[in-house]
């Protein structure tokens, strides 16, 4: 599956979603995604750490989906070292006009987990 | 920002190609971490969304056109009951008013539906109401005239009521012999010499009369 999921605990011990990316992400990942994000679910407004891998593609109708879900989860980081992901994500957050996502894109773990538990107390 | 000129031309190459219809064409990407990059990403988005939309249209047209033809069978079905409305008014009676304009082909539809139904419910005369006809052509006269004929060698009596002056004419200038059918002005003129006749038959002694 090009999504997969693991419930993590960071350093500090703030749990968090964290999330395999690769391949060719489709419609049925994002709905995968959003259930555990869904109100009453673990992760629900939740910190999602997500690693994605070179070559990771996002289909249309899962690039329209993933923006309606923004308000249930608190912040997302997303680990990025493709160029390519980088400008796919940038665009599907430019296109979806999603100014309320949290979404920030690192390329180092170190860095990304730091942002993420600054959300914690926020 | 320089940006080299190969990928320039790719992009204007799949530009091209997007113009000419074809959008599964996609610029080939390479990491490199640049502004344009990011450009080359959305038109590759842009021309996959160019198809999803247009496999939505083509399956959006498929069912319009399903539908379409779906209402036009009904449509025509309905047109061909609602074009020979036979009516039994009387055991072995059987009434047909028939309403606008008849070609020929309504008037193959009528012919071959009233025998069946005369054969059917073993009928012995028929009333064919032409008040609701305006014009008929005259090769459909023709054509009507033929059924009547035929009407009498499986043994009923056909009665034409409604004949417009215009009809009328017609069929005398057809030079159409009186004796195949008996002309009255009204329905309830026919049914009346109808009943009359089967009561003579029965020797029944009661009288029929059309009402005024």
């Amino acid at each position: 599956m090009p999504l997969e999921f693991e419930d993590a605990v960071s350093p500090s011990g703030v749990p968090y979603l964290c999330i395999h990316a690769s391949g060719q992400v489709s419609l049925a990942d994002g709905h995968a995604f959003a259930a555990l994000i869904a109100p009453g679910a673990r992760h629900h407004r939740g910190l999602v750490l997500s690693r994605v891998a070179k070559g990771t593609e996002y289909s249309p109708e899962v690039r329209k989906f993933f923006p309606t879900v923004h308000e249930d989860f608190t912040a997302v980081a997303a680990i990025v070292t493709s160029p390519i992901v980088r400008a796919a994500i940038n665009l599907m957050l430019r296109f979806a006009n999603s100014s309320g996502a949290v979404l920030r894109m690192f390329t180092s773990e170190t860095e990304a987990m730091a942002w993420l538990e600054s959300h914690v107390s926020a | 920002m320089g940006v080299d000129s190969l990928r320039i031309e790719r992009v204007l190459r799949s530009l091209v190609a997007a113009s000419e219809g074809n959008y599964s064409v996609r610029i080939p990407l390479e990491d490199v971490d640049d502004e344009f990059l990011e450009m080359e990403v959305g038109i590759n988005f842009l021309l996959e969304e160019l198809l999803v939309r247009r496999k939505e249209n083509e399956a959006q047209r498929e069912e319009i056109i399903a539908g379409a033809k779906q209402i036009a069978a009904q449509s025509a079905a309905l047109v061909a009951a609602l074009s020979t409305p036979i009516i039994v008014v009387w055991p072995g009676v059987l009434a047909l008013p028939l309403i606008g304009p008849i070609d020929s082909e309504r008037a193959s539809h009528i012919s071959a539906t009233l025998l069946a139904r005369v054969t059917a419910e073993r009928a012995t005369h028929v009333i064919l109401d032409l008040t609701g006809v305006d014009r008929v052509e005259t090769q459909t006269l023709t054509a009507l005239l033929r059924m009547i004929r035929s009407l009498r060698l499986i043994g009923a009596a056909c009665f034409v009521t409604g004949i417009s002056a215009r009809g009328a004419r017609q069929i005398v200038e057809l030079g159409v012999e009186a004796a195949h059918f008996r002309s009255l002005s009204r329905v309830s003129d026919a049914l009346a010499l109808v009943l009359a006749e089967k009561t003579v038959k029965r020797g029944d002694t009661r009288h029929f009369t059309a009402p005024p």
